[in-house]
């Protein structure tokens, strides 16, 4: 039996289903993700677990416990809002030790627990400083502290960095990690930022609709998207019109020429077959036994570490990305260019 | 290259002109013009004429006479009942108003609860004087149309001990127009909490009266003060309905003013000035006491 467990669960709301038939074991100390468009349904879902709402059908198992229909305060379960949501009239450790507080916990284990969850978040300093005297990264690590130092069962991090600025959000995601691995706790994180899932997530719940649409690790939802929604929402993906579709030897028509893909998963083919195919998996010019597609360069930008093309491949227009060097001879609008890819890299959908 | 910007052709000792340029300043000025005027002929003047009225006698001799006066029991006796009626009104006014002000925000009654009773208290808060006394008499007075109608169900409120024309019933007449205006100030004040404290509180095992006691009504306290303030300022200034409900049964202050300024048996004048000026010093107290309270209470709020 997993530690965390959600069985069917489904939610609606005056009429709209916001989440359908939801079911996923979590096992203790993994790290998921929730990822997905707004709507999607993994917010509802979190505050499901939290408790703040309560499922219309289906049921929450926690450590063998069912707590479908218990108050938030008595479920022990840890949140961090993407508002940050400290107490304005209270100072960083009062905050971090509120938890503790209403739990009648002895002053002195009080007082050993906002320090040591200080010194986790780095903020030792600023105990006595009010939240207004933080910045947003501050805050948000204030509320991490908080949440972890009632020392939850689970810890729910509800789109935690979406107000922080880019910086921020990537020395924090990373300092979320090394905190989650360190005190093992089973966390879920939702998000829609695909990098934020797919740089911290031992597994990612990919949702649509109210609908999961796959679980899997961050290299297999990547990879190995099993929809057209996952393969599109995670990372960016090329989708060429072809012809004459062999599925048995994985070959197909694109703009006229012959082209292998990868045939070795049973795929839904659709009524317009379109080979899918990211854009980090071109490379110019002729390459041994790659498929070879003539084109033309419709647009380039230029965006640091990788430079960003729009070649048009028949009635295809595709992103090709390459990865940036130093003295490499861009290609230019208009110029005629041969490009290659592997035959594992792409397949039909 | 060097890193240092070249500023030999910039004069650094200049600010950049702004882009949308300030009006000069007498135009600034003008748009709070009337303000000041109105400020310094009606609150200005007056309250310099009434300070220096409250040194005068009759004839307009210097005389310290008026605030000896003041220390008359029955002059102290008007200030206390004066004092109690107003804290008694915002106490139990803002009680009602904020128990109102929370269903209709926090505690999710129907929308057009909220709309109508928003349009209720920003009449009611305005409906004072004549009028007022005149409708609690038609309904709570000895021969009103609810006292009729609980003495035909069998219960009299006279009888019970209840007087529309005692300290109580001025109280509940006051009460009339205190709890809107508690209703009108302190719904904003509620509208601004945050429903991820609530949240987070329950989240780390807050009972909701511990979420209430420890972050809900600390956040509130400075807006809870400032409307008792203005509460306790509105009954304490309130002259014409304890005047026409009551016809100066209740000794309170500003219906002794009242008497000392028309000119009937009483007529002084400048007592009645170091009446008022005693007005202003109780005001200033609770102000300061107001002051220090909210400054306690608010700490944690953005300098």
């Amino acid at each position: 039996m997993s530690y965390l467990s959600i069985s069917n669960v489904s939610k609606v709301f005056g009429g709209v289903v916001a989440v359908e038939d939801f079911n996923l074991e979590v096992e203790k100390g993994e790290f998921i993700s929730f990822l997905g468009p707004s709507g999607c349904g993994k917010t509802t879902t979190l505050r499901m677990v939290a408790g703040f709402e309560l499922p219309t059908s289906g049921e929450v198992l926690l450590d063998d416990e069912n707590i479908t229909y218990k108050s938030p305060n008595e479920r022990n379960v840890g949140m961090v809002f993407q508002s940050y949501a400290l107490f304005p009239n209270m100072t960083v450790a009062q905050n971090i030790g509120f938890g503790l507080q209403v739990r009648k916990a002895p002053a002195d284990e009080i007082k050993r627990t906002v320090d040591e969850m200080l010194g986790l978040i780095h903020l030792e300093k600023h105990a006595e400083k009010y939240p207004y005297q933080l910045s947003g990264g501050q805050q948000q690590r204030v509320a991490l502290a908080r949440a972890l130092a009632i020392h939850p069962r689970v810890l729910l991090l509800d789109e935690p960095l979406s107000a922080l600025d880019a910086k921020i959000r990537v020395e924090l995601r990373q300092e979320i990690r090394r905190i989650q691995q360190k005190m093992g706790i089973t966390t879920i994180y939702v998000t829609h930022d695909q990098e934020e899932a797919l740089s911290l997530s031992d597994r990612i719940v990919v949702m649509s609709q109210g609908r999961m649409e796959q679980v899997g690790a961050p290299s297999e939802i990547y990879n190995h998207p099993t929809t057209e929604f996952v393969a599109s929402f995670v990372g960016q993906l090329n989708l060429l019109p072809v012809r004459e579709v062999d599925l048995q030897n994985g070959t197909c028509k694109l703009n006229g020429q012959l082209v292998r893909f990868d045939h070795s998963e049973p795929r839904q083919i659709s009524d317009k077959p379109r080979l899918a195919i990211r854009p980090e998996e071109f490379q110019f010019g002729q390459a041994g036994d790659r498929n070879v597609v003539l084109g033309r360069v419709e647009v380039v930008m230029f965006l640091g570490a990788v430079v960003r093309l729009r070649v048009r491949i028949g009635e295809a227009l595709v992103s090709v990305d390459l990865f940036n060097e130093r003295n490499m001879a861009l290609p230019r609008v208009g110029d005629d260019v041969t490009v290659n890819f592997p035959a594992h890299a792409c397949w039909i959908m | 290259m060097s890193s240092k910007p070249n500023l030999q052709h910039v004069n650094t000792k200049r600010d950049a002109p702004q882009a949308r340029p300030a009006l000069s300043a007498w135009r600034d000025w003008l748009g709070v013009a009337p303000f000041l005027l109105f400020a310094v002929l009606f609150i200005l003047l007056p309250s310099l004429s009434l300070f220096a009225g409250s040194f005068q006698d009759s004839k307009g001799n210097f005389t310290l006479q008026n605030f000896v006066d003041l220390m008359d029991p029955s002059i102290l006796g008007a200030y206390w009942v004066t004092i109690r009626i107003s804290l008694v009104t915002a106490l139990g006014g803002g009680l009602l108003g904020f128990m109102m002000a929370y269903g209709v925000t926090v505690g999710g009654l129907p929308r057009w609860v909220r709309s109508a009773l928003s349009t209720f208290s920003g009449v009611a808060s305005n409906f004072a004087g004549v009028p007022l006394a005149f409708a609690f008499i038609t309904t709570l007075g000895r021969t009103g149309m609810i006292t009729v109608l609980l003495k035909y169900i069998g219960l009299d409120l006279y009888d019970k001990g209840f007087s529309l024309y005692s300290f109580w019933g001025l109280s509940l007449t006051y009460m009339y127009f205190q709890f809107p205006l508690m209703v009108l100030t302190i719904t904003p004040a509620l509208d601004g909490l945050r429903r991820e404290w609530r949240e987070a509180a329950e989240n780390l095992g807050a009972t909701p009266a511990e979420y209430w006691l420890k972050v809900a009504l600390p956040i509130l306290t400075p807006s809870i003060l400032g409307t008792m303030i203005l509460l306790f300022g509105n009954a304490f200034g309130a002259y014409a309905t304890a005047l026409s409900l009551t016809g100066g049964f209740i000794n309170l202050i500003t219906i002794l003013i009242g008497s000392q300024i028309k000119g009937d048996v009483l007529h002084n004048v400048g007592l009645g000035y170091a009446l008022a000026f005693g007005m202003v010093v109780v005001m200033a107290v609770m102000m300061t006491i107001y002051y220090f309270l909210r400054r306690r209470s608010e700490r944690w709020l953005k300098q």
